[in-house]
């Protein structure tokens, strides 16, 4: 299989696999308790109003056609219109995908270089104190919870100290710099998990490969250290890393709810958080969707790493 | 005749059968000045006669008229997101109403002590019986587009509300109040409603009690969100639906202009950031803060509080048609259980007023407050199960709803049912799962044997009498029917005058509390936090009005 096609074959499971999740949310939404007139207007409210609504709205009409309805619209590329809101989802979700994308790049840029740099020093001088003092930093702060560790970051840089602001929203027109430092914040909980998460990784990867046969023989042949570390050692370890960064990628994206709701940020996590408690589908399966893709997109990302980084496997086969 | 009595005797030819009796119980000492003031609001009646009535009769000189404020700057406040579309018609959150009011107005408005106020309205009366009502409506108001208010457009506004093709939320409010059709234009300026049967608190139907009476244009579109239309004393900015939206003076505003240049609402999807806001200087004030959510700062100096008493509570109902709560006896072993006293303490850090399980609470003018208050008395509780039958004590579910206080309510009152041998298990759950489809049969809250259930602020007791306890009500989850009840409430909704109107609630508040339908343990006040350079909130229930607000310039 070629490289074109293998990318084509992987793209069309990713359609498959969205519309497979696409019902999915449209069954689930069918199960939330409550309806969606009701979840608007409010449990005092009349009957007849809600019945009135749950018409406007459309979801008085048979399941199979408010799915078929809203499936031939999305594929042409129109989201629909959102049940609480009852305008174009279209608007929502780019404006919140494109905030999630900017608070996951920098907790991305913040964490990966760190992380692995980190397991790599970690790895070097394995059962040293600068070791132990890396894996335990790491994993204490992985189970320290974002709204825990959120709240003392607030606490400490922005009502005592006063040097970052309490949200991760900008004000209206701000640049790119002054963007960047509303999202430090919001980005430092996220470091705190990630870190020691990927820093395991790549000191598992690194010590793996430094006790390898390649390795050894990459030694035996004379190579400095600096050349059988940059040149084989690295390549090896980073593997399994790239895998667990880009599963992370949905996370970053799609459920950093908690973060947004501390830092009232309007990133796609709350969005689809409220779009479900409210049974709004339509906002809802567009969110969903929309972190499928970068999940997937993230995937196949990864793979294509893979490849390059490892000679021995190919995407699509032997070149 | 002192002069003092020359003036009250002068006045009183003018008035009404109806506004004599209320001039009767106010000379007779019978109501203070706020239930002097409410029920003369009620009957159309100026608040100027009233205070200067309420002066001559030694009731003390009514509110000073507004403290002098600093003119400009910008208020931000920190709010929980509206739900969804802002739509006057469909609208139920409080954040969506609390943007919705910053440009659209009421014919009248509900005031802190219970008394309406004429807002878009001028006056208002009934005819003998109170089944037809007369509003006149303020002359020379524009609406933010351009177009008059006028007899027109309030006919417009109510009808809206009142068609069941609309999809409004206000038809449970006008159930069995005004029908469609029954609200008449005789002039420009005056609009007549006819109503499905007599009612004495109509004016609060018409108020900002029934929130989405706001008054549009005749012409108006549906699209409120875009436009904001209205006649306040604020104007549109810019409104980002999840996000915020602010406000600019209307400086065309018919009535005292508002004091800031600008207000800027920022929306939050939870408490604790909101608060955090205002901890940290990026907000001034917090449009709402339960007690639960705002311990950090309820004792801090460095804020005001504003405190607002209100009806709203939380009802615990217990079904009285079957299951272990049949007998009257079990229920009113249960409330006599409770130590309300304790439990305002600790839900609410003495923000609340004690309840005597009627919907009833001092707030309202109306209460007699003659009716001897029920206390914690777990030996006459052992006694009462005792003599029902189950001295062992027996097992009964407690379902309610994850919303503010209510699961800590839930875990007090299974602590304190234990000393009576009651062991009540708790089933906490989403409000949406709680709710269900709202009718019998579909609704955890409408089917449990015991269930706690939120109500907010309502101006008249007419709500909470009818809906939950009712024969016909539809929201009574206690499965409560008493036709000596329903009579007593029949009566006390036709009542015009205040003396007709005690001596009906103290029998529907000893009936009550005989038969224990629904422990009515407190009434919470609404808090509102601000900062020191915030002053004049003006709180109406459970939302501010910031006509009146003022921020000084740091």
């Amino acid at each position: 299989m070629g490289f074109y096609r293998a990318l084509l074959y992987r793209l069309a499971l990713a359609v498959v696999t969205l519309f497979l999740l696409s019902i999915i949310v449209f069954a689930g939404c069918q199960v939330l308790p409550g309806d969606v007139g009701r979840a608007i207007l409010g449990p005092f409210a009349d009957a007849r109003a809600v019945a009135q609504l749950n018409h406007q709205l459309g979801i008085d009409r048979p399941l199979l056609v408010q799915y078929w309805s809203w499936i031939t619209g999305m594929v042409q590329g129109n989201m629909g219109l959102s049940y609480t809101y009852r305008a174009p989802v279209a608007p929502f979700i780019g404006h919140a995908l494109l905030n999630s994308l900017k608070l996951a790049a920098i907790a991305f840029i913040l964490v990966v270089p760190a992380g692995i740099f980190g397991g790599i020093v970690a790895a070097l001088r394995a059962g040293s104190w600068v070791d132990r003092s890396i894996v335990i930093a790491g994993l204490s702060a992985t189970v320290v919870p974002e709204f825990v560790s959120g709240i003392v970051l607030i606490m400490v840089f922005s009502i005592w100290l006063h040097v970052f602001p309490l949200t991760g929203t900008a004000p209206r027109h701000a640049g790119v710099l002054e963007q960047i430092y509303y999202l430090l914040m919001p980005a430092l909980p996220l470091f705190m998990i990630l870190f020691g998460y990927i820093a395991r990784m790549a000191r598992a990867g690194m010590i793996e490969a430094l006790t390898s046969d390649y390795t050894r023989t990459a030694v035996l042949k004379g190579l400095s250290r600096r050349q059988v570390i940059g040149r084989h050692v690295l390549r090896n370890a980073l593997l399994p890393t790239i895998t667990v960064i880009a599963t992370q990628c949905g996370y970053l994206i799609g459920g950093l709810v908690v973060v947004e709701t501390l830092f009232n940020y309007h990133g796609i996590g709350s969005l689809i958080f409220a779009a479900a408690k409210a049974k709004d589908f339509p906002m809802l399966a567009a969110g969903i969707l929309v972190i499928g893709t970068v999940y997937v997109g993230a995937n196949l990302i990864a793979d294509l790493l893979y490849s390059a980084l490892n000679p021995r496997i190919s995407f699509g086969g032997r070149r | 005749m002192s002069k003092r009595d020359q003036f009250i005797s002068r006045i009183r030819r003018n008035l009404s059968e109806v506004e004599n009796d209320l001039m009767d119980n106010a000379l007779a000492g019978h109501i203070d000045r706020r239930g002097f003031l409410a029920h003369g609001t009620r009957l159309g009646l100026s608040l100027p006669l009233l205070g200067a009535l309420g002066g001559a009769m030694g009731m003390g000189t009514p509110r000073a008229a507004r403290a002098a404020g600093t003119v400009g700057g910008t208020l931000r406040i920190a709010m929980t997101v509206p739900a969804g579309a802002i739509d006057p018609v469909t609208i139920a959150d409080d954040g969506g109403l609390m943007v919705m009011m910053q440009t659209a107005e009421y014919l009248c408005a509900l005031n802190p002590d219970f008394t309406l106020r004429p807002v878009l309205a001028t006056s208002w009366s009934p005819n003998q019986d109170g089944s037809v009502w007369t509003f006149k409506i303020r002359q020379g108001v524009k609406f933010s587009n351009g177009e008059p208010l006028n007899a027109d457009a309030v006919v417009a506004s109510v009808e809206r509300l009142v068609n069941p093709k609309n999809a409004s939320n206000a038809l449970s409010a006008f159930k069995g109040v005004l029908s469609p059709g029954s609200s008449k234009k005789i002039d420009d300026y005056t609009v007549e409603f006819h109503l499905d049967a007599p009612s004495g608190n109509f004016p609060y139907t018409m108020s900002s009690d029934n929130y989405n009476l706001v008054m549009l244009p005749a012409n108006y579109a549906g699209d409120f969100e875009k436009t904001f239309v209205g006649t306040g004393p604020f104007k549109l900015e810019k409104y980002i639906p999840k996000v915020g939206c602010s406000f600019v003076r209307n400086d065309d505003y018919w009535g005292p202009k508002a004091f800031l240049d600008r207000v800027e609402f920022t929306f939050y999807t939870d408490m604790q950031p909101q608060v955090l806001a205002l901890q940290g200087g990026q907000v001034d004030m917090l449009a709402q803060m339960p007690v639960a959510s705002g311990r950090a700062i309820l004792h801090n100096p460095q804020f005001n509080i504003v405190r607002c008493k209100s009806s709203a509570h939380n009802q615990v109902h217990m079904q009285c048609d079957a299951g272990p709560f049949k007998d009257k006896r079990v229920r009113q072993a249960l409330a006599l259980s409770l130590n309300r006293k304790a439990i305002i303490k600790g839900l609410y850090q003495g923000y609340a007023d004690i309840g005597n399980d009627s919907p009833f609470c001092a707030a309202f003018p109306s209460t007699d407050t003659a009716v001897p208050q029920r206390d914690q008395d777990l030996k006459k509780a052992r006694a009462l199960l005792e003599q029902a039958g189950v001295g062992h004590g027996f097992s009964v579910t407690l379902t309610t709803e994850q919303f503010l206080e209510i699961p800590d309510y839930a875990v007090l009152i299974q602590s304190f049912a234990k000393k009576i041998g009651i062991d009540i298990k708790l089933h906490i759950e989403s409000q949406d799962a709680y709710y269900g489809k709202a009718v019998p049969g579909q609704s955890d809250w409408l089917d449990s044997p015991l269930g706690i259930t939120d109500y907010g602020n309502r101006g008249v007791p007419n709500v909470f009498l009818n809906a939950p306890l009712t024969s016909s009500g539809t929201w009574n989850a206690a499965r409560f029917k008493n036709p000596t009840y329903d009579g007593l409430v029949t009566d006390y909704v036709k009542a015009l005058d205040l003396s007709a109107q005690k001596a009906v609630s103290g029998k529907i508040e000893t009936l009550l509390l005989d038969e224990t339908p629904i422990i009515f343990g407190y009434f919470y006040n609404y808090l509102y936090a601000t900062s020191k350079a915030v002053s004049g909130v003006l709180p109406v229930g459970d939302r501010p009005f910031l006509q009146t607000v003022s921020i000084a310039q740091s």
